[in-house]
């Protein structure tokens, strides 16, 4: 019995009532029922009792998410929707192989040296392709590029990645395991960087650091550690998720920490949640991977809940403004955050706590910005006008800046931004506080 | 299958990418709400009047039918090809085309999504009451088509109530405006109700222009417990008769109760019957009506009262409240929905009745509703592969209704007849009625290719053949 075939009683919970179709940002742009759960579903059923094939249609319509979890939080009946749609699209990777550039990618996401080397090629003839954009904040394709699209903003590769970062590599030195840490009443931090963060946004990663460290609590950045993998995961390429979750436990294990931290959305959702499940047949990586996650904080949750209050930044960031001249900010909800940790009041607690920001809320600050489930890779059109929404809510509210807490949003939202002609700048809660 | 010609003829009509007949597709348009599936020929998706008129025209040179289709969230099969056919969906109509604040009206497409529709308005201090449960996914079309209510109704009346005007593309292919864009408007025949509720049988409407009121300026919400549902049932009759006029009035039984639990587990574990309720206007008004319905619920023996103070509160509760239809199934795999309204004195005969019906058929029913109204959502819980059941069931039900009729009610108050219903059209209407109906019908529509199997179908005095399927 394929994985697939085991969600035939899920499937079956679906009473048809059409409740997906009102929260589903694919439904919303399309305006097609197949966008929807309750069509999806309808599909992998068909699927499963051999009345379609595995065709190009089934595939692109299951595709057609960014897998947000929208559906799965609002159905009346309680099917859990997205682990459906991974079973199909690990159905899709077992039987049609994955697409030639992903599979290029996932292979490599584990080495430390290759994944690197590609970016930093890529970023030494990007001018062929790309033209700095007007905001600071990455480059515009020239012409339409595969998985690219024309006139899309990409994030610019840090020149420095924040793993290679000399304060980083510092800090990647092991702590003696059961040290003289014990009893202090500073708590440990290991950190987790993450491809966002260790690839586009160092800033972001130095700026999560700086935050730790005004709490008092001591850091490291455990040496070694890869992507999380949660860019196959979603993409149905199950073993080299497992691959790099194991990867990761093993680095980590090696450090004494109170509590690993991210400061990427889908990362914490990864270490937290994926990776115990990724070794449901697997007693021993199971049982590592739990006590692995139950140190597992999202950098917003770590900052508002586990740790004491940060000291008073010594200058202030050049977002925040003095407290006679406040810059308003909004917050975007990480769908991997908010729906899938259930971390909303954290993030909005840290900016309305802090000097300088008034807090202004967004419209549908909660509805996804897009990017995720690859579909920003596999369908960007698709992607980017779900993002649309963002834009205008951005607008709408009147704040000067835009935050979050995922890179992934970062880049969406940035990108939304500038195709959108709305001007916010769009950065992460820890670049705020 | 749909023959090449006719595709290609179609497709002239709407373009390459609005139309589909990919098995794929067609699976994504057989359902609805009912969760039964009928497969399609091929699926539709105009821009404007003018493509439908065109595909209406084909329609009836080809003979095949077409059935309009909102969000496909009806209950009775209203938007199911029951003999195949063309589905129309309106999905790419959806423009809220003016809010017009000085006459207090608004002119929408059919596919403009009921709540949005309704969160355009309110930022303007403006008020689309009609709230159907389904309203974050249901149209304006197909709200109009079915006549949808909702919790509301009972104080600001129903979608019919909130219509000026239509443009329909009818049956024939011609496109016509009926009512007008003002408050009043008595030339000619009322088409406009005629078409509210026509179940998208007479015509498909294209256009609304719809009447809008000022957004009350408080609302309040309250919910009250009360031992069982017959206590609870009596306090809505108490309700209506202390001359109090709620914008709400909800009664949940305890079956629905156990499976919305989960939404609020301290407020809703072991209660056996559960009002919301709302009042709503000028801000002195509604705390003077919230006054005076927990001194009724207190003296009708209500167990506990609570005000909603926290809008976090509110939404969740009303979250739970939609989430009851669909959560039902926690109970059995299958359930007959119907919703039947009595006049709103005879609640508790009605609750007491079915509660009697349960009973004896041995069957859970699950009744929760728009109490204020008269209008219960009852549920007949059974398992369609259980022969004894499945009998039971069919039978509770015609008891239900005969229950209903006997108190002076309707065998459906919003959800309509289309497939479901249409076997026990005639225990309602006389002979001359559906007939004329019947005339009705034929005149609009001489070739039967408008939503054909509905309304109709399955009644004794039925004799109308169905438009060929392919």
């Amino acid at each position: 019995m394929s994985e697939l075939e085991s969600f035939r009683a899920e499937i079956d919970k679906c009473v048809k009532c059409g409740t997906c179709r009102s929260i589903c940002p694919t439904t919303r742009v399309l305006g097609r029922e197949s966008a929807c759960a309750r069509g999806k579903l309808t599909l992998i059923k068909a699927y499963l009792d051999g009345e379609i094939e595995m065709s190009e249609t089934f595939m692109r319509h299951i595709k057609e998410c960014a897998m947000c979890g929208g559906c799965r939080d609002v159905c009346p009946a309680g099917v859990k929707t997205t682990d459906v749609y991974l079973a199909a699209r690990a159905e899709f990777v077992e039987k049609k192989g994955l697409p030639f550039l992903a599979s290029l990618i996932f292979k490599n996401l584990d080495s430390s040296r290759l994944m690197p080397f590609a970016l930093k090629l890529g970023t030494r003839f990007k001018g062929l392709f790309f033209k700095g954009a007007e905001t600071d904040t990455g480059l515009v394709s020239r012409f339409s590029l595969p998985l690219v699209g024309g006139g899309r903003l990409m994030p610019e590769v840090a020149g420095t990645f924040f793993l290679d970062r000399k304060e980083v590599r510092k800090l990647g030195k092991r702590q003696k395991k059961g040290g003289d840490q014990m009893g202090s009443s500073s708590a440990n931090i290991a950190f987790f960087a993450g491809c966002g963060v260790n690839y586009l946004m160092p800033d972001v990663g130095s700026a999560s650091l700086k935050c730790i460290e005004r709490t008092g609590s001591t850091v490291s950045v455990p040496k070694g550690q890869v992507c999380c993998g949660m860019p196959a995961y979603y993409t149905g390429d199950m073993e080299t998720a497992r691959r790099l979750a194991k990867k990761n436990i093993e680095v980590f294990e090696s450090y004494d920490y109170d509590y690993v931290a991210t400061s990427c959305a889908t990362c914490s959702h990864g270490l937290k949640t994926v990776f115990k499940n990724l070794f449901k047949d697997d007693d021993e990586m199971r049982e590592r991977a739990g006590a692995f996650a139950e140190k597992v904080r999202d950098i917003t949750e770590l900052l508002a809940r586990d740790l004491g209050p940060m000291e008073a930044a010594s200058t202030g960031s050049e977002e925040t403004g003095s407290s006679d001249r406040p810059v308003s900010v909004t917050y975007h909800d990480p769908c991997h955050l908010n729906r899938n940790q259930g971390i909303k009041a954290e993030p909005r607690a840290l900016l309305e706590g802090t000097d300088g920001i008034e807090f202004k809320n967004m419209k549908f600050a909660c509805s996804c910005c897009g990017l995720g489930g690859g579909l920003s890779m596999t369908n960007y059109d698709l992607s980017i006008a779900i993002s649309k929404r963002k834009a205008d809510g951005a607008l709408a509210s009147g704040a000067d800046v835009v935050a979050t807490a995922c890179p992934g949003c970062i880049v969406q939202l940035r990108d939304a931004m500038h195709r959108y002609g709305v001007d916010k700048k769009v950065v992460h809660v820890v670049e705020l506080l | 299958m749909l023959p090449e010609r006719v595709y290609a003829a179609l497709e002239d009509v709407v373009g390459k990418e609005n139309i589909t007949a990919s098995k794929e597709d067609l699976l994504c348009y057989s359902y609805d709400a009912t969760n039964t599936t009928f497969m399609p020929d091929a699926v539709l998706f105009p821009a404007t009047a003018v493509e439908v008129s065109r595909v209406v025209e084909i329609a009836n040179t080809e003979k095949f039918g077409l059935i309009p289709r909102g969000a496909g969230t009806g209950f009775t099969g209203g938007s199911l090809a029951v003999f195949g056919g063309v589905v129309l969906s309106t999905e790419r109509m959806k423009s809220v085309i003016e809010i017009d604040e000085e006459n207090l009206t608004a002119v929408v497409e059919p596919g403009v999504i009921t709540w949005e529709f309704q969160q355009d308005v309110e930022a303007v201090g403006l008020f689309y009451p009609p709230d159907p449960t389904s309203k974050k996914t249901s149209t304006i079309g197909g709200n109009i088509a079915e006549c949808a209510g909702g919790p509301r109704a009972v104080k600001y009346g129903v979608t019919r109530d909130y219509i000026l005007g239509l443009e329909v593309v009818l049956p024939t292919g011609e496109i016509i405006s009926t009512g007008t864009s003002t408050m009043k408007g008595v030339v000619g025949y009322d088409l406009t109700r005629l078409m509210a509720g026509s179940e998208g049988t007479l015509g498909i409407i294209t256009k609304a222009t719809l009447r809008l009121i000022p957004k009350p300026e408080k609302v309040i919400t309250m919910l009250v417990s009360f031992l069982d549902v017959a206590a609870a049932a009596a306090a809505v009759s108490d309700i209506i008769a202390a001359r109090i006029m709620p914008s709400t009035l909800e009664l949940i039984d305890a079956f629905s109760i156990k499976c919305i639990e989960e939404y609020d587990p301290e407020r809703l574990k072991n209660v056996g019957a559960l009002l919301i309720i709302e009042v709503d206007g000028i801000s002195e008004a509604a705390d003077k009506a919230a006054e005076r319905v927990e001194e009724v619920c207190g003296s009708a023996g209500a167990t506990g009262f609570e005000t909603a103070t926290d809008k976090h509160d509110v939404k969740n509760l009303w979250k739970a409240r939609r989430s009851i239809s669909p959560a039902l199934f926690k109970l059995k795999p299958n359930k007959i929905n119907e919703d039947v309204v009595v006049p709103r004195s005879r609640i508790m005969e009605l609750m007491t009745g079915l509660e009697r019906i349960g009973t004896e058929r041995r069957l859970i029913i699950a009744c929760f509703g728009h109490a204020g109204d008269g209008n219960i959502h009852m549920n007949i819980m059974y398992d369609r592969n259980n022969i004894d059941e499945a009998t039971n069931a069919d039978m509770a039900v015609k008891e239900a209704f005969e229950l209903t009729l006997s108190l002076g009610g309707t065998i459906s108050g919003e959800h309509g007849v289309g497939t479901t219903k249409a076997k026990y059209l005639d225990m309602e209407l006389g002979p001359v009625e559906v007939a004329l109906m019947q005339r009705l019908k034929s005149m609009f529509d001489p070739n039967n290719i408008l939503n054909p199997g509905k309304i109709f179908s399955g009644s004794a005095s039925d004799k109308k053949v169905p438009a060929p399927a392919f």
